[in-house]
């Protein structure tokens, strides 16, 4: 039976979606069956994470009742498996997003986790995805905006029945003003799952010619690490040592800025 | 390149005129105790509070002939046999449907029917299929709850 986890935050920007492929990536590395599902029918783009977006069948189709799931899902990086949502903006009005939850209770038995990556926002597809989810992980900022969408999603998680099981405070700068880990926990009554830190690597991980999240193209940055201790948490697993992209020499590098101008 | 490394570093250290939002901090706190919804061992409290937590002004729940298994106004025989009557013949005429929803102008009347009970929910706003489901089943378990407190007290007597 699979932990079927979605992954909220309320506020759109908080890196939810980076958080939930990352993630999903870093539980496969441990020898986890990963399902992720971009449940943000509207805004969908974890395929576009993923470097996945030409994906022919998605969720949007297993809505409309025009496809069935097993079409709908591909292989990801590291053994991940993917369903995504189509980027079709007719289709989103047309899909009945309530069905997702029977779409989820047919999979439940083939993967270890299932991970929703849940859109912004309380509106209807929000609350069909949390309440497809036994468990929701919330993902927030150490600003106070976000950390008062979070606690409205933790109120219409649990609402819904879906257990809140924790939150991750992302983006984390270790500026004086900043809200601490400590008050943030205190503050949703959460534990935290991890604090991932600002990277500039996970914005650079989006400017490549073939897009791969930072936990492939750099398992040694700061945010792939605390990210792969997430996974840790959940799995009891320590993450093994991953062989990081091959070192680009300083020639290399100076060639390739050349090459680009 | 050492004059850059200073610069960035007393930029970081000297330049951070941040501080902790403390007043925010306090307010966000005390937002999170007022959506605390916790059941007590009265029945009666907790449909209260399954009302504040769900966002509606009041439900019922109905067998499918009409009759009343809880109010959380203490009444609604009417409302009760209605209700049924209603989503009986919706069903007939769409055998599919799940949920009606009906907007009055006082708020919205809504019908739910799930494990052979109708819940008739009254709220200002309307819930989704979801939400109605939610609160059904929460429903229903603080019913399994107070029939087996019930059951446990009458063993209780009769020991």
């Amino acid at each position: 039976m699979s932990r079927v986890i979605a992954i909220a935050s309320g506020k759109g920007g908080t890196g939810k979606t980076t958080i939930t492929a990352n993630l999903g990536i870093a539980l496969a590395k441990m020898g986890q069956k990963v399902l992720l599902i971009d449940a943000d029918v509207a805004m969908a783009n974890l395929s576009l994470i993923l470097g996945m977006q030409s994906s022919p069948i998605t969720l949007h189709d297993v809505l409309l009742g025009e496809a069935q799931v097993q079409d709908s899902i591909y292989d990801g990086p590291e053994g991940v498996r993917f369903i995504p949502s189509g980027l079709s903006l007719d289709n989103y009005k047309r899909v009945d997003s309530e069905r997702l939850t029977s779409i989820v209770s047919q999979l439940t038995d083939q993967y270890d986790y299932i991970l929703l990556d849940v859109a912004a926002g309380i509106e209807k597809n929000v609350l069909s995805a949390l309440s497809s989810a036994q468990e929701t992980l919330l993902v927030t900022m150490p600003t106070s905006p976000a950390i008062a969408d979070a606690l409205k999603t933790k109120i219409v998680a649990q609402r819904l029945g879906s257990k809140v099981i924790g939150v991750v405070i992302n983006f984390v700068m270790n500026e004086k003003g900043e809200i601490s880990k400590k008050d943030i926990s205190d503050m949703l009554e959460l534990p935290s799952y991890g604090s991932v830190p600002y990277d500039p690597e996970v914005r650079k991980s989006f400017m490549q010619e073939k897009i791969a999240p930072v936990i492939i193209r750099k398992p040694s940055s700061p945010a792939s690490q605390e990210i792969s201790k997430i996974a840790s948490r959940f799995t009891g697993v320590k993450m093994p040592q991953t062989q990081e992209a091959k070192k680009v020499g300083f020639l290399e590098k100076l060639f390739s800025f050349f090459k680009r101008k | 390149m050492v004059f850059k490394i200073l610069k960035n570093f007393a930029r970081g250290v000297l330049d951070d005129d941040t501080s902790s939002p403390i007043v925010q901090i306090e307010f966000l706190k005390d937002f999170l105790s007022k959506h605390k919804y916790v059941y007590s061992q009265n029945f009666e409290e907790n449909l209260s509070i399954l009302k504040k937590k769900h966002l509606v002004d009041s439900f019922l729940v109905t067998n499918l002939d009409g009759s009343i298994v809880v109010s959380s106004e203490g009444n609604g025989h009417t409302d009760g046999i209605m209700g049924t009557a209603m989503l009986s013949y919706i069903k007939s005429e769409l055998p599919d449907s799940e949920s009606v929803l009906i907007k009055r102008n006082d708020g919205w009347f809504m019908l739910f029917s799930l494990n052979k009970k109708v819940f008739i929910v009254k709220a200002g706003s309307e819930l989704s299929n979801i939400e109605l489901r939610a609160l059904s089943i929460e429903l229903e378990s603080l019913l399994s709850l107070n029939k087996t407190a019930g059951d446990r007290k009458k063993l209780t007597q009769v020991a």
